[in-house]
């Protein structure tokens, strides 16, 4: 058993959007509004032209943080949110009911309604497409052009998102809530 | 091939068939094709196909994966030096325009009014016969001129294949994007520094970046390698644009500058290194000629700071910072090229101003500057090419001082249409271009296109230019086709190939299979047109018989053999590469050695001490073989020697108008991409860029439609108000706005910049200037 995790070089983003498009072909999600289950968050440039704060304007790819105290699991009524093999947060369709309570309660806003099943759809790290083919990368980290993601395991010390996040400074994403994220933004 | 001393005059040059080669037209291919992408139609396989990508111009290696005779996913190639293991979202939608309902399928003939959008399907027969009698016509009543009959082509890995058409044809018009794009940068660091060069991007320490825009118009490997290394990592960037980019958003420092005026900006950095003496001396005294009048000439003309901050708006301050810091962490500094380079009147000079300024800190030739690089050659195979003695030389060759091979299409055009050719030109065939929305003035297009007695376009999508065609060939898109073996020269030199992930759907064909098909239709019937007009011809056949002759002038013979065939013929000097560019899309000499896996995502594709940074031995590819400072010959041509600032480059915007720039962002692909449905799903349309504060007094806000008009026409587009643009100048991306109602998700989708550019052009290769028009808006 795995413990899966990502640690994101953020400072390459570029906001291309590459994988936002692999993830969509990868795992099938609907070419529809609001339906994704990874995003780039864009953070609008401050300052008056061409006082523009560079450091102000910021990329930050994100997704489903596939927390170890997950608020999602905590409310799900039916189980169909549960904790997978190495330590992924999952949805069983044929359980959810649609109640949204896990979309309220995730504070990453890291869930949509899939209109095709009209369940809760999120990221998976493509465990039931890539992972499960035996590949070793997500959509996401493999197609990125400056490879800002490393995927892998946390409770492997030789595994290179380890190595990565013992010898590099790094910040989570609302920590402080006590969910104790998986995604690693290197600094 | 041989050819017999007798026919010698016949022979304009030759075409390349490695480059020319494709499968020939075999029955069994077409009965295989699949009508619509069915699941389960096709027996159970499960294949991965290396290919390459053509959602863009880079060409990534990409391994598709079919399953059931379906194209499921497109995952990046690690093995390929180039694309460095990705595919950004353009290559992951390829799909999308793969099995796109828009598709052309069959082929069509006009069957209305031109532009009418009316079309009747016919065989590929009926296709080729209808074009044949036109064609023999207009060769007819204008007497084997076959300068009437122009060509032209988008970039594409088929675009080799129609250009060898084009030249067993026999016209002098060719024409495609360079001078829509990148012809003034390309001659302008070629003609100064002897090449365009790579910049060494993974190892340079400080980039200027003028107007390119790395992080939204992604050049391979440039965008991947640099920015894992700016913010602090090792590399620093400063970004010189008018709008603050997503590349200006990545760098250490942000210069907004004036449009047009980045020759006074070059002007005066080279102005603080000189006169402080801060370039790279031993290098400027051995490899450089004529700098001495160089230096006088920036000197003597007071190009200071001080000057060039009235004209460009940047501070006098921040250009003897970048010049200082620049010439500080040379010779691994570099003023990087761009690409589209289609801005303004100085363009070339511009070019040549960067070239010189940073070959002045020595950073040519060598690593973390801009390198040559190596090449890996590919044998060729040869046959000749005819010439028709009554051919007569290009239309617009005098419209600038140096009118290439490509052709100045502007030019062209507009002397089409102001009935100043000195003879007539009659038809077009077109090779998946789209000069209706790449070109300025779409207007001037439309009507140019209506006035040609024969439009034959081939192309995958019903585009703008394919409406107002007589004849459109259905091409097949990249995954249905195997194409030429291509050869990528550079610090890490590599062979790639695409190879065929599923047969042509529908009745599409590959453009070799409809170039045989062509030109076995109209071989004979064109040979004889030159039999009645042409009397090298008719000597000919007195002296050597008709049969011999027609050898010559046969169009079929680079269409011959199969692409296969011809690939690995290409590649035969290197052993095992044929079978290696089959099976994995990629070949380099040692590649079983060199290639490592170093990281869950690196790849090391040469050991350090077998890349190609330093290849020249400062002997430069110039006429001098040193970086030329002046090129007296274009002199003669009208064309300043030395770089200049002229007071004719200045551009007033007059008081509540805008001077309109255009550029790319990293989801579309110019207008080739503008109806792909995944694409569309992460930028639904584009937006119209307009300062905050002039449009609170407007009373514009986000989304609020504007007309953009222009002495060229108008468009309409909603409106984005930002700071990142200055109260004088408009932006939005280019491609959208389409007007072809085929196209049923980018049909009037956005604003269409062609629709209000003005078509001037400039004065070295007649390349258009996309960003010197004013515009008016207002709110609709």
């Amino acid at each position: 058993m795995a413990r899966y995790g990502m640690a994101l070089n953020y400072k390459s983003c570029i906001n291309c959007r590459a994988c936002e498009s692999a993830c969509k072909e990868e795992n099938g999600v609907l070419l529809l509004k609001d339906h994704y289950r990874i995003w780039v968050g864009v953070k609008e440039a401050e300052g008056e032209f061409p006082n523009i704060s560079i450091a102000s304007q910021t990329y930050h790819p994100s997704q489903c943080q596939h927390c170890s105290n997950a608020p999602c699991q905590m409310v799900c009524p039916t189980n169909a949110t549960y904790y997978g093999t190495d330590g992924m947060v999952m949805v069983d369709p044929v359980k959810c009911i649609l109640c949204t309570y896990c979309i309220n309660a995730c504070p990453y806003d890291a869930r949509y309604v899939d209109q095709r099943t009209m369940t809760v759809d999120k990221c998976t790290f493509c465990s039931d497409t890539r992972l499960a083919a035996g590949e070793t990368t997500t959509a996401c980290q493999a197609t990125c052009p400056t490879k800002v993601r490393v995927f892998g395991d946390l409770d492997d010390p030789k595994s290179e998102i380890s190595q990565l996040l013992a010898n590099k400074e790094y910040r989570q994403v609302k920590e402080h809530l006590g969910t104790k994220p998986k995604l690693f933004y290197i600094v | 091939m041989k050819v017999e001393i007798s026919r010698r005059r016949f022979l304009q040059g030759s075409v390349a068939m490695s480059i020319a080669g494709g499968v020939g037209l075999s029955s069994s291919s077409m009965m295989a094709s699949v009508a619509a992408p069915a699941k389960g139609k096709l027996s159970n396989e499960d294949k991965k196909v290396a290919t390459l990508c053509e959602m863009c111009v880079n060409k990534c290696a990409a391994i598709a994966h079919v399953r059931n005779g379906v194209v499921q996913k497109l995952d990046p190639n690690p093995l390929f030096p180039k694309s460095r293991n990705m595919l950004c979202a353009r290559g992951n939608s390829g799909i999308r325009a793969l099995y796109d309902p828009d598709r052309l399928k069959y082929p069509l003939i006009r069957d209305g009014e031109k532009g009418s959008g009316k079309f009747k399907r016919v065989s590929w027969d009926e296709a080729y016969a209808y074009i044949n009698e036109k064609l023999t016509k207009i060769l007819d009543e204008e007497k084997d001129n076959r300068s009437t009959v122009a060509f032209c082509a988008g970039e594409g890995m088929a675009e080799h294949t129609f250009k060898n058409f084009f030249t067993m044809f026999g016209s002098s018009h060719f024409l495609n994007h360079a001078s829509l794009c990148l012809a003034t940068t390309v001659s302008g660091y070629s003609l100064t520094i002897g090449g365009y060069g790579q910049s060494d991007l993974d190892n340079a320490k400080y980039v200027i970046m003028a107007g390119a825009n790395r992080a939204e118009a992604i050049v391979t490997p440039d965008t991947m390698d640099f920015f894992k290394r700016t913010n602090g990592r090792g590399a620093k960037l400063i970004t010189v644009d008018p709008r603050f980019t997503n590349t200006a958003a990545k760098s250490d420092k942000w210069l907004a500058i004036n449009v047009g005026t980045d020759l006074a900006f070059v002007l005066a950095l080279t102005y603080v290194a000189i006169k402080e003496e801060r370039y790279n001396k031993a290098f400027v005294e051995n490899y450089f000629n004529g700098f001495e009048a160089y230096k006088e000439h920036i000197l003597s003309s007071g190009y200071t700071p001080e000057w060039a901050e009235k004209l460009t708006g940047i501070h006098a301050a921040d250009i003897y910072e970048v010049a200082r810091d620049f010439m500080a962490h040379a010779p691994q500094a570099i003023y990087y090229q761009g690409r589209r380079t289609t801005w303004s009147k100085n363009d070339f000079q511009l070019r040549r101003a960067q070239a010189i300024f940073s070959a002045m800190g020595g950073g040519v030739d060598v690593k973390g500057g801009i390198c040559f690089g190596r090449g890996l050659p590919l044998i060729d195979h040869d046959v000749a090419a005819p010439i028709y003695a009554n051919a007569k030389s290009r239309i617009e060759k005098d419209e600038a001082a140096v009118v290439g091979g490509s052709g100045s299409w502007v030019a062209f055009r507009n002397m089409v249409l102001e009935n100043r050719s000195p003879y007539p030109i009659r038809a077009l065939f077109n090779y998946k271009h789209n000069p209706m929305q790449n070109m300025p003035n779409s207007a001037k297009t439309e009507a140019f296109l209506k006035k040609l007695d024969l439009v034959v376009t081939i192309d995958t999508m019903p585009s703008d230019t394919v409406m107002l065609s007589d004849v459109i060939l259905p091409e097949c898109t990249y995954l249905e086709r195997t194409d030429p073996v291509v050869s990528y020269g550079g610090i890490e030199p590599s062979i790639a190939q695409r190879n065929k992930a599923i047969d042509p759907m529908f009745e599409t064909k590959n453009t070799m299979d409809i170039m045989l098909g062509l030109s076995q239709k109209v071989s004979k019937s064109l040979f004889e047109i030159s039999k009645k007009h042409d009397e090298d011809v008719q000597m000919a056949i007195e002296e050597d018989g008709e049969e011999a002759v027609y050898k010559d002038f046969d169009l079929t013979k680079p269409f011959l053999h199969s692409q296969e065939e011809l690939n690995a013929h290409a590649v035969e000097k290197y052993e095992g590469a044929a079978q290696m560019l089959k099976d994995k899309g990629v070949f380099y000499p040692n590649m079983n050695e060199y290639f490592k896996k170093v990281g869950v995502n690196d790849y090391e594709y040469y050991p350090e001490n077998k890349r190609a940074y330093s290849v020249l031995n400062n002997k430069f590819k110039t006429p001098s073989g040193k970086i030329e400072c002046a090129i007296p010959s274009l002199a003669k041509r009208g064309i300043d020697a030395m770089p200049m600032w002229k007071k004719e480059y200045e551009m007033e915007i007059p008081a509540g108008k805008f001077r309109f720039i255009t550029g790319r962002h990293a989801q579309f692909t110019q207008s080739g991409t503008n109806n792909n449905k995944l694409l569309l799903n992460l930028v639904p349309q584009n937006y119209a860029w307009i300062n905050a504060r002039v449009a609170k007094k407007l009373g514009i806000k986000f989304g609020d439609k504007l007309e953009v008009s222009s002495k060229a026409g108008k468009t309409t587009i909603k409106a984005y108000p930002t700071e990142k643009i200055g109260p004088d100048t408009l932006f939005f991306v280019h491609g959208f706005g389409s007007y072809s109602k085929a196209l049923s998700l980018a049909y009037n989708n956005g604003g269409n910049d062609a629709a209000i550019l003005e078509d001037g052009i400039e004065p070295m290769h007649g390349s258009t200037c996309l960003h010197d028009t004013i515009v008016e808006i207002r709110k609709v």
